[in-house]
């Protein structure tokens, strides 16, 4: 009770402290822009000071609960443990209010706050000013401290009593430490606006052109901070001596849960690509892809190092690493993307925030690995591979090979520094550097994918591997003769479609095995059995909707960049040309003028075999800033989405009244649409495991009430 | 013996992987260089994929409506090229901007396959003529 009181006024001082601080009068006489509303500058209590103080709360919380976490270990405090608990959710609250500080002054225009000021406008859409939070840097790393702060909240609240929960939560605390003292000191978003002046470029026109941008860095972020969990309970199953297997139970749906928002993160970042960047493409192996994609990766091979781990009690230092390596890349990528070091077209541009990211990274890298050394004992493999063709070691080899592309990425991404530093030439690494050796690791990773989860643990029998594989390679055979006769001629899609029909074929393989045999018992129909086993095993049904959403994904790839038509057109308005099996009637063009924006654009027909399929509507954007014209007009596409493949349309040069013609650039890429079906599927498999069935359901409410159970090896 | 077999596939694999990695950088590094450092050694750049910086050339643009080609002189005011290039100019691509052009030289004519417009000042307002060579490059990086 004591140190709840202790807990009590500490925060009341941080509290008063920040409120006299916030109400300190500023001056607002230099605002002399029309734009600021009396409103605002009437306001007693500055958003931007009060956003300030909210920091400062935050930051004073984060200290006192590592404070109190340490100490009520170290002292065996429950009281000081529970204390520390409570503190993660009273961060939650002060970061909240940083949040609500912001959005209140994005939303009422109030520049007295600098972020505002620079990058949101007066005319911008509604929607724009929402999520301007996380539209530029400082604001972006607020969202990032406060999804953080949201996990370690309802970590805290929703863990069950054990042993690693409050190591767990200290190095939770300790990654919110460094980006709140980010937010505090380096990149505070509520600095006040000391020139009084409209400094700013106003919102990015590339952000406000397209509404993904809204859910794209949220995707991520979830991503990241889901990933901190299981990094943070790998790091407590150090510390406290229990590298077994409960840090990754315990962190199991996290673990799920973050890889699936990356996942979904990554395809939703490539589908604003292809919408917004006018060049109808959805990848470029941009550096700002590349540190979103490597801890993907990382944290893909981590998933199924920690199944080998599970049930064979191997691969332990292995899986540590792992996500040691997949939290470290996530903050590198934010160091390589926010210093200025690599330039990119999204990249937010140099600044001081970059070099605490590489502080911090090699601190937690250097830590980490450290504290897995000093456990060696520990976490080191006893057992070895039973046999080469086994399912551990297909994980095995599939691990290696992610990490392999892992590295690739990263000497891609980093070589241009390298060279730089070296010779002082000025190179960036071409797109087929990262095609040329991603193609075949990824081939290899997926026949890996069609025949690892088919063999048993331990050993497999030769005979049933043999007459599986035969399977899978008679289906892939077939697809690619099929797809021979269709007029496919070309090696890697080839090679693709035929891994694809191995992989439908494994599925199927896989689902059969389960299924027959149990129909066979129960004398029931497969049908019924199938239901039955699909919401069962969820953790195993889910990987398949998973691996199925893969194959999607990998079709759309293949056909969108290996049969890419990419063409320039002029047609005359009133006239119509020939694309491919479709006409293209240029009609007439418009214009638009809305508040903070000015439109032209073409109206563009598209007919098909004598019939009118859509009108397109590619059109240039120009966002007004405060009357000036801002950054460059946008090209923006409008894009007939078909089954088979989209028509992309962008207007290429300029459009002006008195022009009689318009030049399109039309790019049709096959099964493109199929990229972000599959990562939708992806995405619904993942939920779908996470996601308990009734009997998990029951094994966890008896686990909360402290029945030992051993669900671990039942969960499955 | 296992260990030595082990071994030895490492050593391969690694080598192999090492070896692919090494020619597919050496075939996909693009260099981003000036009109003059083109010219002060051609060899060195020759049959490479380059990123071109300079200035649209004072009367120099010529866009063809008809075959959608855009002809103009990149120059750093040291030394200047022509470039083809398929598509129509920008909605910003004039006279003195800074632009880059992606592709590769073919007999003296870079033939450019990606054209993108830079803004920056650096350039906008030379004083006695002359640019600051390395200035620009900088603000065309």
């Amino acid at each position: 009770m004591r140190l709840t009181a202790i807990y009590i006024f500490i925060t009341s001082i941080f509290t008063a402290f920040s409120t006299v601080f916030a109400s300190a009068p500023i001056n607002l006489q230099r605002l002399d822009a029309p734009q600021v509303s009396q409103q605002v500058i009437d306001r007693v209590l500055s958003l931007g000071q009060l956003g300030t103080a909210s920091l400062m709360l935050a930051l004073g919380i984060i200290i006192y609960a590592l404070i109190a976490g340490v100490l009520g270990i170290t002292r065996r405090n429950a009281q000081l443990q529970t204390s520390a608990r409570y503190a993660a959710v009273a961060t939650f609250l002060a970061l909240s209010t940083a949040m609500m500080c912001m959005e209140a002054a994005l939303l009422t225009d109030d520049f007295t706050v600098q972020y505002v000021a620079q990058h949101s406008s007066v005319p911008a859409p509604l929607w724009v000013k929402v999520v301007m939070l996380w539209g530029a840097l400082e604001g972006s790393i607020l969202l990032w401290a406060w999804i953080l702060s949201l996990y370690t909240a309802i970590l805290a609240m929703n863990t069950p009593n054990h042993a690693l929960r409050p190591w767990a939560l200290n190095i939770m605390q300790f990654v919110q430490l460094f980006f709140v003292l980010v937010l505090a000191f380096v990149a505070n978003p509520f600095t006040l606006n000391a020139s009084g002046l409209f400094v700013g470029p106003g919102p990015n026109s590339l952000l406000q052109n397209h509404w993904m941008m809204a859910i794209h860095p949220i995707l991520m972020y979830l991503g990241f901070v889901g990933l901190t969990v299981p990094f943070a309970f790998a790091m407590a199953a150090l510390i406290t001596k229990r590298p077994g297997s409960e840090w990754m139970r315990l962190t199991r749906r996290w673990t799920l849960m973050g890889w699936g928002f990356l996942t979904a993160a990554i395809i939703a970042g490539g589908w604003w690509s292809y919408e917004v960047l006018g060049w109808g493409g959805f990848w470029a192996w941009d550096p700002v892809e590349n540190v979103s994609f490597m801890p993907w990766l990382t944290a893909t091979a981590f998933i199924h190092g920690i199944q080998v781990q599970e049930r064979r009690r191997m691969l332990k230092s292995w899986n540590m690493m792992l996500i040691v390596l997949t939290f470290t890349l996530s903050i590198l990528g934010t160091f390589l993307t926010r210093s200025g070091v690599l330039s990119s077209i999204h990249a937010f541009g140099d600044g001081p925030v970059g070099i605490f990211f590489l502080i911090f990274f090699l601190l937690v890298l250097f830590a980490s690995l450290g504290l897995v050394v000093m456990r060696w004992d520990q976490v080191r493999d006893h057992s070895e591979l039973d046999a080469v063709v086994s399912r551990e070691s297909s994980y095995l080899l599939g691990n290696v090979l992610f990490l392999a592309m892992t590295f690739m990425i990263l000497l891609g991404t980093l070589f241009p520094l390298i060279v730089e530093l070296f010779s002082g030439e000025k190179v960036t690494v071409g797109a087929p550097f990262f095609n040329q050796m991603s193609v075949p690791i990824f081939l290899a990773i997926f026949l890996l994918m069609g025949i690892g989860p088919l063999l048993p643990w331990r050993k497999a029998e030769h005979q049933s591997v043999i007459r599986n594989l035969l399977w899978m390679c008679g289906v892939g055979i077939i697809a690619a003769a099929i797809a021979y006769v269709l007029g496919i001629r070309r090696v890697y899609p080839l090679i693709t479609i035929a891994i694809s029909g191995y992989n439908i074929a494994s599925l199927g393989l896989l689902i059969s095995a389960a299924v027959v045999p149990r129909a066979r018992l129960s004398k029931r129909n497969s049908l019924q059995v199938f239901r039955q086993y699909a919401f069962e095993n969820r953790r195993r049904f889910g990987s398949m909707i998973v691996h199925l959403g893969v194959i999607v994904t990998a079709l759309g790839i293949m056909g969108a960049s290996a049969y890419r038509i990419d063409e320039q057109v002029k047609v005359d308005f009133g006239t119509s040309t020939q694309f491919r099996s479709y006409e293209l009637r240029a009609i007439d063009m418009f214009e638009e003028q809305v508040p903070g924006r000015g439109t032209v654009g073409a109206n563009v027909e598209v007919w098909q075999n004598n019939r009118k399929i859509d009108t397109l509507r590619p059109r240039i954007n120009v966002f007004v800033h405060d009357g000036v014209t801002q950054q460059q007009p946008v090209p923006t596409a409008d894009v007939l989405y078909r089954v088979q493949h989209d028509v992309y349309l962008t207007l290429s040069g300029s459009l002006s009244r008195d022009q009689a013609f318009v030049i399109l650039r039309v790019v049709q890429s096959p099964l493109v649409m199929w990229i972000w079906i599959g990562g939708f599927i992806m995405a619904f498999g993942t939920l779908y495991c996470v996601i308990p069935s009734a009997s998990e359901r029951k094994q966890e409410r008896l686990a909360m009430q402290g029945s030992p159970t051993n669900s671990g090896n039942t969960i499955s | 013996m296992k260990k030595l077999i082990y071994s030895v596939a490492a050593v391969a694999i690694l080598a192999a992987a090492g070896f692919m990695i090494y020619q597919a950088l050496n075939t996909s590094l693009v260099y981003f260089i000036l009109p003059n450092e083109y010219a002060n050694d051609p060899n060195n750049y020759k049959n490479k994929r380059l990123r071109l910086g300079g200035l649209v050339e004072d009367g120099s643009v010529d866009f063809n409506t008809n075959d959608l080609k855009l002809y103009f002189k990149i120059s750093d005011s040291i030394k200047s090229y022509p470039v083809t290039h398929t598509g129509a100019p920008p909605d910003l691509f004039k006279e003195n901007t800074g632009v880059v052009v992606e592709g590769r030289f073919q007999d003296g004519v870079f033939v450019s396959d990606n054209l993108l417009i830079k803004h920056t000042e650096v350039y906008e307002a030379p004083e006695d003529g002359k640019i600051n060579v390395e200035a620009l490059k900088e603000s065309l990086e």
